[in-house]
């Protein structure tokens, strides 16, 4: 089956500045991607590339098999995309934009329209100048949502929402991806992408710099094992992948990279009280990425 | 910077936040205050030619119009006084109402207002900040008037007190402007209180400058004041009382408002909320004529009633007293003859090339608004493809264009009817059909300019068209080489109903503007959309 979202060394670059950096992602059918970086990583650049809104500077992008600059209108219209920012037309009611976005995409279940305006709790009637912030990006998200579009585009979609309103989001895309549709999810909050994603690709300074399910990037990261003895803490030998700290009189804490074997095996032969270990969750798995040279998470 | 008072960084911010809208204003007020006097000397070099030019000119009403009551035409200072003071006194208007909409009411719509309040600056500083703003723009643009008239070889101390006397018109309509930004809760509804307060004082004037026994009306409009002040012509500085008692009160009251109510209100009710209204709402296009209805009623409405107005006057248009060799001097003009209420309708048609180009550029001005509002992208990310998008705006700035030239041609035919001048109705609408060569050519151009550089499209666009009108007045009266004159579009419309169309130049026009569209349409489907 044709991926989603397929880009080959995708770049792009405004002046000297090199806003993404030789991007290769795939996303297949079905797929909800969480597509993961600080302001100013290239997650929007990305967006405006796959929507060819932007052109690339060199490599390809396509959705569905079509090429994102070459051919966007035939592209556009499986797909329905939430901008970062809730630009709409300030003279138009909430009402009126659905009817209009709706129309122009050609196609709007408005039963679901309908179930979502309920679910957000937006008061149709008024006009999208006198909205906030908030309310202004449901009407976005509704009017995307109720496309039923088989590719969900979103821009940092929860800005500005509610924690009661960011919970519904969640459930909504939950619906989407249960239906079959893919969603790519860009974002810098990790609870949300951890909650609702299946894949998760990390962009620093516009590089891909990891990708995979949960599971995989806990492996590849550090786990934190923590023993205390029966005894004061002994000496240990060095172990390749293993970085030990002290943790109080009694107790020492290990870093682990790859295999927790050897750890276990060593450990065997010393008055051992408890042995606590955690995965790392998204949040450290993602300032491991960050705390590289020059990579400030505030980037 | 840091060491700066918050007043002094707000005001500053302000004044660069103006600086283009300053900077074309006075290159405007320089150019027209130096090209008068200039031309004046070069058309009418002797005494005899003076005569014969003010006995025309003294009872022609249709000329008053725009430029109001001449008092001596005899002088060059005379004669500046009444075409630069006429003339600037409408534009000083306009540009006080428009700085002080953007000082005090889209900075308060933009959100950036309630950000600056909540800082260190309080609400009185803010509002006397943006005044002191605006008060520096004027300063700069009478010194350009000024300046004008001084290089056009008229006395220091006359040319100070005119330059006083158009910028006296200025804080007036600030007041009008901070009043209309009181009360309107949005920018666009400030700007039309505003501009229909500046088209009543208009209106005002024109009556009092032509209708006899209706003099006294002059007082009651700020723009008659200008005139009263009569510069050149026995000056009567105690008028200038008048624009000021006006001003402090009408910014006064304006302030007393702005204290009294929440940011981001205004005291008329703003409308937020009704029954969906579904008309207009099927593609871009018509969601676009929906958006920008307002505007193209105000744009017809204007030119509609300026253009019966200009009907009825036609009638006063007579040859009585004109020699042959002054009407050679008309011609000179390129305002054809005004000896005929066909000629004058030409003569004043010309104008209406201009409004109808503005038009355009106006109409290209909006299709960027979607673009800088980010708006765009949210319609391109759906089946929308770029040219159909632009293509479309194009085709209702073209049509549109058509309605208001053809509406121009109606009314002054209804016009000249009422007042009893009988002059053809297919004439009229082909002197309004007339406007759209250039006009249209004008849209291509700016376009492409939006296609190609859509931050500086609008500068480009309306400095293009402003020089190229101003080029085709002044050029041939300063006496430039023929090829030299012919270079901007005006030179080539032929003056209908007084000439034949000329229907070369008008193909040669179309057809540029189809090319400057095309390639508008091919440029814009090859650049990255602008983004924040």
């Amino acid at each position: 089956m044709q991926p989603v979202i397929h880009t080959e060394a995708l770049c792009k670059r405004y002046g000297s500045t090199v806003a993404l950096d030789r991007l290769d992602l795939t996303v297949e059918a079905g797929e909800v991607y969480g597509y993961l970086g600080p302001n100013g990583a290239g997650k929007t650049t990305t967006i405006r590339l796959l929507l060819g809104l932007h052109r690339p500077s060199s490599g390809r992008a396509r959705l569905f098999g079509l090429d994102a600059w070459g051919d966007p209108v035939s592209a556009h219209r499986r797909v329905a995309y939430v901008a970062g920012e809730p630009f709409l037309w300030p003279a138009l009611t909430s009402a009126e934009t659905f009817e209009f976005l709706g129309r122009l995409h050609g196609g709007t279940d408005v039963a679901y329209r309908d179930v979502l305006v309920e679910r957000f709790r937006l008061d149709t009637r008024k006009k999208i100048r006198a909205l906030s912030k908030g309310n202004r990006q449901k009407v976005q998200l509704i009017a995307a949502l109720a496309t039923r579009a088989s590719l969900l585009l979103l821009d940092e979609p929860t800005s500005g929402l509610d924690p009661l309103m960011e919970m519904a989001f969640r459930e909504c895309v939950k619906e989407a991806s249960e239906r079959g549709q893919t969603v790519f999810l860009s974002s810098h909050i990790l609870s949300e992408v951890e909650a609702v994603c299946d894949r998760v690709g990390i962009l620093r300074d516009g590089r891909l710099v990891d990708q995979g399910t949960l599971q995989e990037l806990r492996h590849l990261s550090a786990q934190t094992v923590e023993v205390t003895f029966t005894e004061p803490a002994p000496q240990l030998p060095a172990l390749a992948g293993v970085e030990v700290s002290s943790a109080g009189p009694k107790a020492l804490r290990f870093e682990v990279s790859g295999s927790i074997g050897p750890l276990i095996a060593m450990l065997a032969a010393h008055p051992v009280a408890t042995l606590t270990s955690r995965e790392p969750s998204l949040e450290e798995i993602f300032l491991h990425h960050y705390e590289g040279p020059g990579g400030d998470v505030g980037g | 910077m840091s060491a700066a008072s918050p007043a002094a960084s707000v005001a500053r911010r302000a004044m660069r936040d103006a600086r283009v809208r300053t900077i074309s204003f006075a290159y405007l007020f320089g150019a027209i205050a130096y090209i008068q006097p200039a031309a004046y000397r070069h058309a009418y070099p002797t005494p005899s030619s003076r005569v014969a030019f003010a006995h025309s000119f003294a009872n022609n009403k249709a000329i008053r119009l725009f430029y109001g009551v001449p008092r001596d035409l005899l002088t060059v200072g005379g004669y500046t006084a009444w075409r630069v003071g006429g003339t600037l006194a409408i534009i000083a208007a306009v540009f006080g109402l428009l700085a002080a909409v953007r000082a005090l009411r889209t900075e308060e719509d933009a959100g950036r207002m309630e950000l600056l309040l909540a800082g260190v600056v309080g609400r009185g500083t803010a509002y006397l900040s943006a005044l002191a703003a605006v008060a520096a723009c004027v300063l700069i643009i009478a010194l350009a008037e000024f300046a004008g008239l001084l290089l056009g070889g008229l006395p220091a101390g006359a040319c100070a007190y005119l330059a006083v006397a158009t910028a006296s018109i200025v804080p007036v309509f600030v007041g009008v402007g901070a009043i209309a930004s009181q009360l309107a809760p949005s920018r666009r509804m400030a700007l039309e209180l505003g501009g229909a307060a500046v088209a009543v004082f208009l209106l005002l004037r024109v009556i009092a400058d032509t209708s006899s026994g209706a003099g006294w009306l002059r007082w009651a409009t700020p723009l008659g004041w200008a005139e009263e002040l009569r510069p050149f012509t026995g000056a009567r500085p105690l008028v200038l009382l008048l624009p000021a008692a006006a001003s402090v009160v009408l910014l006064v009251a304006a302030a007393r408002i702005a204290a009294g109510r929440d940011i981001g209100t205004g005291v008329l009710p703003a409308r937020d909320a009704g029954e969906p209204r579904l008309h207009l709402l099927s593609s871009a296009t018509a969601q676009a004529l929906r958006s920008e209805r307002g505007s193209l009623i105000v744009w017809l409405t204007s030119v509609g009633a300026f253009a019966c107005i200009i009907g009825v006057i036609a009638r006063s248009a007579s040859s009585a007293g004109i020699s042959k060799s002054l009407q050679r001097e008309f011609a000179k003009l390129g305002s054809g003859s005004i000896t005929t209420p066909s000629g004058y309708l030409a003569l004043v048609f010309i104008f209406f090339v201009l409004a109808v180009s503005l038009f355009a550029c106006v109409q290209i001005g909006g299709a960027a608004a979607e673009e800088s509002g980010q708006r765009l992208e949210t319609l391109l990310a759906l089946p929308l493809g770029r040219r159909r998008w632009l293509g479309g705006r194009l085709l209702l700035a073209a049509v549109a264009s058509v309605a208001l030239s053809l509406a121009a041609g109606l009314l002054s035919w209804a016009g000249a009817e009422s007042a009893g001048v009988s002059i053809s109705l297919p004439r009229m609408l082909e002197a309004g059909a007339n406007c759209l060569p250039v006009a249209l050519l004008f849209l291509g151009i700016a376009a492409l300019a939006y296609a190609v550089v859509p931050r500086a499209s609008a500068g480009i666009a309306y400095g293009l068209v402003t020089v190229a009108f101003l080029w085709n007045l002044s050029g041939s009266l300063l006496g430039a080489p023929k090829w030299l004159v012919e270079l901007t579009p005006f030179a080539h419309v032929g003056l209908v109903p007084a000439q034949p169309f000329r229907a070369p130049a008008a193909v040669i026009m179309l057809a540029l503007a189809g090319l400057t569209s095309v390639s508008a349409l091919w440029a814009f489907a090859r650049r990255d959309l602008s983004g924040v």
